[in-house]
């Protein structure tokens, strides 16, 4: 078969969609489906159970809180967030990202957390997500535990969900004042898989006290890049500051190569693109 | 003179005459409304569906191939390895090359040995696409990997690892073209500019149906049926007859609807054989749907073609007098058409320039890759994208104008019919002209202007380029002669049949296979024309079919050709129909043939509607009432007219490598303008022309799509689209996650304007012109070098990705080579 024949429930609750993923070793969730059902297809995993998750009420929540920060259901499609007034609100740039992931068939159907627990070095989100110091909610049969974004990718197709636990929903909380977040990417084509990613969260007051810059597709999970990060805090928010915090990546880096770019010059173009996301979260220039 | 959408109104509203009016499409009901007939919408009662097992390594011996768990598998019917193909087999299939080349022996599967990534050495029936891919799985083969050799020009070292043992060398051809004197030329020019290596790297245009085919190999006819995406079915016909041992009137060849073919569907026929012999075996059907993977890997390649050590002598006022060079064509693993590229760009010797002294020393090599086969623009391209290399970098390093020195060097509009030194007659065109109107459609004035304000160092860079190509079409086969002086080929041609059904309706069929070329609409508006009726009345038989359709050996859909030879046919018959019309109509009217006319289906007296008769009284007359008729009109007429067009060729001279091998010469210069960012070498096109000069139009919307469509082809390969393989042999890009084919979001509005120069050549004045020369390959490329500075390196290879633009936009810091000198006689400097 295309698909190896493989069974498939659909649960009516969190709770028992645990249940299942607990008592079935080879259980796996099924959100959108844009990605595993490709990945069933060219059989390099095998998976006895889908555990549909993309329906649960539970799972497709949008809160906004008074203080601003953002819960976000894990199976809240890109086209919801896209879409959502809440995240519009003060997460603008959550909306913008998430309306360039690939074609509407795909925005229709793919989820925030299939983005995040699938941890491909390529997904738009999860660069994002760090630069926004996100909280991931995860749940098992046993219990829940909160996981910083920090520490949830843990390498190629590898994140820090053990078996039997689900990602519930992303908590962003709301950008300190005077702090803005910015994003930036080099694709191979208009349409077309980024080169190299960059996300940043900067907050100025007179000078720039607060930066986090993220790197993505210069190593297999995204990575802050303290280096620039310490150079850019206390500069003035200027274009040449951020140029010469920029210049602070380099050799450090060891991008892998594939048919989209060399590492050499992943490394070079991982610059470009801190500094064009950093300076447009410093409101000095265009981002993407 | 520039073309604009106008509005479409409908067919029924204009008048005639219809040929050069952009009539709606006939074939588009059925396409939008998704009633077209696709490959995978075909099939056969009692069909098992095929899947093939392939080589996961590119060179290796196959020490044993063992079916026995895979037929143990659930719904398998057979499986058909390589050897017991080949002994199912007569002969292996005919090769076009001579000498080492000849001696290949290909089989439908791989035999011994597996030469390519993805060479097929088996075939698996199941009841079910998933249980024979399941199965296929299942296939034992036990390989012994061998050396393996990628670079088509290292093939050809005498100690290169060999793919075929039996040639004893990876070199299939090896000649040289040598017209005019060229050493007299680089002797005399002022200048000789040398470039030491330009690369025209390897792609695919994407159809956006792969291919595919179901076989039905009779066992009580002996006939074998094959319904395919074959753009060329008799060709495949005649290769694998002799193989499988059946004569041509047993195969039954049909298509309908192809989704895209571009070249890539001529040479699939060592599938169709292995088809063929899997459905003798299992006594059933046999239906292959090809998977993007497995076209992308296997189907087949454009050619790759390395240029060494050229030479261009050039005068102090910019004259061009010719070009030396070594080509090293890669071809891959096989020759499936090949060697025929190493003659096909011969076409085209001199471009759209006027040098005279040319000589190409020219060597296919095998590698371990993809075997290649035509791809739009097939051979020509290569070879025009090195002319317009040369153009750029001797306009660059001797600081002329790249529109003067075209300009100054162009075949100019008085010289038509002109003779290129290896005696191809150049039939019309202006192409100074055409320039022009692209560089005003482009905007060029504006551009020049923004590229000066922005300079360099601001971030963004404005480049302008040009591509001047020709699209040479209607070829005369006897070109295989240059290749091969055994080969009984030459000249071409197209049949059309035109009819009166038994009610009086008019039906045309031809030998074609369209993918996308709408010759069902030409084609009624060219007999529309001829019996003074409207298109829509004229049906054109959807599809080929072996069976009831006219049919030559050149038969098919390929190589720009159609308005010639296709219409060419379809004028011819109709009017042999419209001759019998008025000859049975003379009879019935008591009118002489000179005083009728024919109207909107009507035969009658011209300015006498009352004497009229309709064209189902004339077939009335024919086919169920004959009777009636004179005996003389009964065995002369029967209202079913075939002509063969046949273009008016010679043989070409073998030994010489001369002749007029192409009987019309399409021109497109393009324009484009890129903005280059300057910190990551990303390339976007912020402006593009195409100006087309194909004579006359038949249908000038058709023409406008045919445009669109190589256009784009030609900018998704200069930026994005190229296959490449690592040193083991394996494709880099194996699927549309790596191999970005160029998308809606890509390709920039297409500012198109045309010329019509008739050719004095062909029946309606029309040239074909579908492939399109490959000129975005050219003109992006111009753009990308205007961008670079002084010292930065050429733009020396078809393909350039963002990294590579930002490699040569930063060429000078590293001091990298930058491949070009030039040497100037001493009188010659002023
Ligand atoms: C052609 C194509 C191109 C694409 N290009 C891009 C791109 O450029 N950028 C990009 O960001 N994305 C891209 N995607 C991927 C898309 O965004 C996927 O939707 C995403 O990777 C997975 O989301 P999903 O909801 O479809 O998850 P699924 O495919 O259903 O699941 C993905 C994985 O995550 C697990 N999983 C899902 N949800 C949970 C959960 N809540 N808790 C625990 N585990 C879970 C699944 O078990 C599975 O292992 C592309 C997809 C396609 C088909």
């Amino acid at each position: 078969m295309l698909l190896k024949s493989v069974e498939y429930v659909r649960p009516g609750s969190v709770d028992e969609a645990l249940h299942l993923l607990r008592s079935n070793a080879g259980a796996a969730p099924l959100a959108g489906g844009q990605s595993l059902s490709n990945i069933l297809k060219h059989r390099v995993a095998s998976v006895d159970v889908l555990v549909d998750i993309s329906s649960l009420d539970e799972l497709r929540e949008i809160q906004r809180r008074p203080d601003g920060s953002i819960e976000v259901g894990a199976c809240v499609t890109y086209d919801e967030l896209d879409r959502s007034l809440g995240v519009r609100a003060g997460h603008e740039i959550i909306a913008r990202v998430a309306s360039h992931i690939e074609d509407s068939q795909i925005r229709n159907r793919g989820t925030i957390g299939g983005n995040c627990c699938l941890s491909d070095p390529t997904n738009n989100l999860p660069p994002l997500l760090i630069a926004l110091d996100a909280t991931m909610h995860v749940r098992s049969a046993g219990g829940s535990r909160r996981v910083p974004v920090e520490e949830f990718f843990k390498g190629y197709f590898l994140t820090a969900l053990e078996p039997g636990e689900l990602l519930t929903s992303v908590e962003i909380p709301a950008l300190p004042a005077g702090a803005r977040a910015g994003y930036a990417s080099l694709n191979v084509a208009a349409d077309s898989k980024a080169i190299v990613r960059s996300a940043a969260r900067v907050k100025v007051n007179e000078v720039i006290e607060e930066a986090r810059v993220v790197l993505a597709r210069v190593a297999p999970v995204p990575i802050r890049h303290r280096g620039m990060e310490e150079a850019l805090v206390g500069a003035a928010p200027t274009a040449e500051s951020v140029r010469a915090a920029a210049d602070t990546i380099g050799e450090d880096l060891e991008p892998v190569a594939d048919s989209h770019g060399s590492s050499e010059y992943r490394r070079q173009m991982a610059r470009v693109v801190a500094r064009r996301a950093v300076l447009e979260a410093i409101g000095q220039g265009g981002g993407m | 003179m520039t073309a604009t959408a106008t509005s479409t109104a409908g067919t029924r509203e204009r008048t005639a005459p219809w040929s050069g009016q952009s009539v709606a499409r006939k074939e588009d009901g059925r396409l939008v409304q998704g009633q077209g007939s696709f490959i995978d919408d075909l099939g056969m009662h009692g069909q098992g569906y095929a899947w093939f097992v392939r080589s996961p390594h590119a060179h290796a011996r196959i020490v044993s191939v063992d079916p026995s768990r895979a037929l143990a598998a659930e719904g398998v019917y057979a499986v058909l390895t390589g050897e017991e193909a080949k002994q199912m087999c007569e002969v292996p299939f005919f090769q076009i090359a001579p000498g080492a080349g000849a001696r290949i022996e290909e089989w439908p599967l791989a035999v011994d040995k597996v030469r390519y990534q993805g060479d097929a050495v088996a075939v698996v029936l199941a009841d079910t696409r998933d249980a024979a891919r399941d199965a296929a799985e299942l296939v034992d083969v036990d390989y012994e990997p061998l050396a393996v050799v990628v670079d088509g020009v290292a093939a050809a070292d005498p100690g290169a690892v060999v793919l075929h043992e039996e040639a004893g060398t990876n070199v299939a051809w090896h000649g040289t073209y040598d017209y005019g004197d060229i050493d007299w030329a680089l002797e005399s020019a002022d200048h000789v500019v040398r470039i030491d290596r330009l690369h025209f790297h390897r792609f695919s245009s994407t159809p956006l149906e792969c291919n595919g085919a179901t076989v039905n190999w009779d066992r009580g006819s002996g006939m074998v049926e094959v319904k395919s995406n074959l753009q060329m079915p008799m060709f495949a016909a005649m290769v694998i007859g002799p193989t499988l041992g059946v004569p041509i009137n047993k195969f039954s060849f049909s298509s309908r609807d192809i989704g895209g073919a571009f070249g890539n569907k001529i040479a699939f026929y060592p599938q169709i054989a292995a088809l063929a012999l899997l459905s003798r075996k299992a006594g059933r059907p046999a239906k292959w749907t090809e998977y993007r993977t497995e076209h992308m890997m296997t189907s087949t390649h454009g050619n790759e073609r390395t240029f060494l050590d050229i030479e261009v002598p050039v005068m102090g006022d910019g004259s061009i007098l010719g070009v030396k060079v070594r080509a090293y064509d890669d071809v891959g693993a096989y020759l499936h058409y090949e060697p025929l590229g190493a003659v096909i760009w011969s076409q085209v010797v001199p471009g759209c320039y006027k040098m005279k002294h040319v000589r190409v020393d020219f060597t296919t090599t095998l590698t371990n890759k993809c075997p290649v086969s035509p791809n739009r623009g097939y051979s020509r391209m290569q070879h025009l994208w090195m002319l317009e290399r040369i153009i750029d970098i001797v306009a660059h390093e001797l600081g002329f104008d790249p529109v003067e020195l075209r300009k100054r060097n162009y075949v100019q509009p008085e010289d038509y019919p002109y003779e290129t030194p290896n005696g191809c007659v150049y039939d019309s065109g202006d192409l100074p002209r055409s320039l022009d109107i692209a560089l005003g459609l482009a905007q060029v004035d504006f551009w020049r202007r923004r590229k000066q304000e922005l300079g360099t160092g601001k971030g963004k860079r404005v480049g302008i380029g040009i591509g001047s190509t020709l699209d040479s079409g209607t070829n005369n086969f006897g070109q295989a002669r240059i290749i091969n002086p055994d080969l009984p080929f030459s000249g071409n041609g197209e049949a059309a049949l035109a009819k009166l059904d038994l009610y009086g309706e008019v039906n045309i069929n031809l030998g074609t296979t369209p993918q996308g070329q709408s010759h069902e609409t030409t084609s009624a508006q060219v007999a529309a024309d001829i019996l003074n009726m409207s298109p829509e009345d004229v049906t054109v038989t959807v599809g080929f079919d072996q069976a009831h359709n006219s049919f030559v050996g050149f038969s098919g859909t390929y190589a720009s050709q159609f308005a010639v030879t296709g219409l060419g046919a379809v004028m011819g018959a109709t009017e042999k129909l419209r001759d019998q019309i008025l000859e049975v109509g003379s009879f019935a009217l008591e009118a002489p043939k000179e005083e009728l006319e024919l109207s909107s289906g009507t035969c009658m007296v011209r300015g006498d509607p009352s004497r009229s008769i309709p064209f189902i009284g004339i077939a009335n007359l024919v086919y169920t009432n004959n009777a009636v008729l004179p005996p003389e009109l009964r065995s002369t007429v029967d209202l079913n007219c075939r002509y063969v067009y046949v273009p008016p060729f010679a043989v070409p001279d073998a030994e010489h490598k001369t002749g007029n091998l192409t009987l019309t010469y399409a021109s497109q210069i393009h324009v484009c303008v890129v903005e280059v960012d300057e910190e990551t070498g990303a390339t976007e096109i912020v402006s593009y022309a195409a100006v087309d000069d194909c004579g006359n139009r038949v249908n000038p919307r058709i023409v406008e799509g045919q445009v669109h469509g190589a256009a784009a082809l030609g900018i998704g390969a200069a930026l994005y689209e190229t296959f490449d393989y690592d040193e083991e042999g394996q494709l880099e890009q194996p699927s549309f996650y790596e191999y970005h084919a160029g998308t809606a979001l890509d390709i920039p509005d297409i500012q198109s304007g045309y010329l019509e120069s008739p050719s004095p050549f062909t029946p309606n004045g029309a040239k074909g012109m579908g492939e399109g020369g490959g000129a975005p390959l050219h003109a992006v490329c111009a753009a990308i070098q205007d961008v670079l500075g002084k010292d930065d390196a050429v733009v020396s290879d078809s393909h350039n990705s963002s990294e590579r633009v930002y490699e040569l936009l930063h060429s000078a810091d590293h001091h990298r080579a930058r491949g070009v000198t030039v040497v100037s006689r001493p009188s010659a400097d002023a």
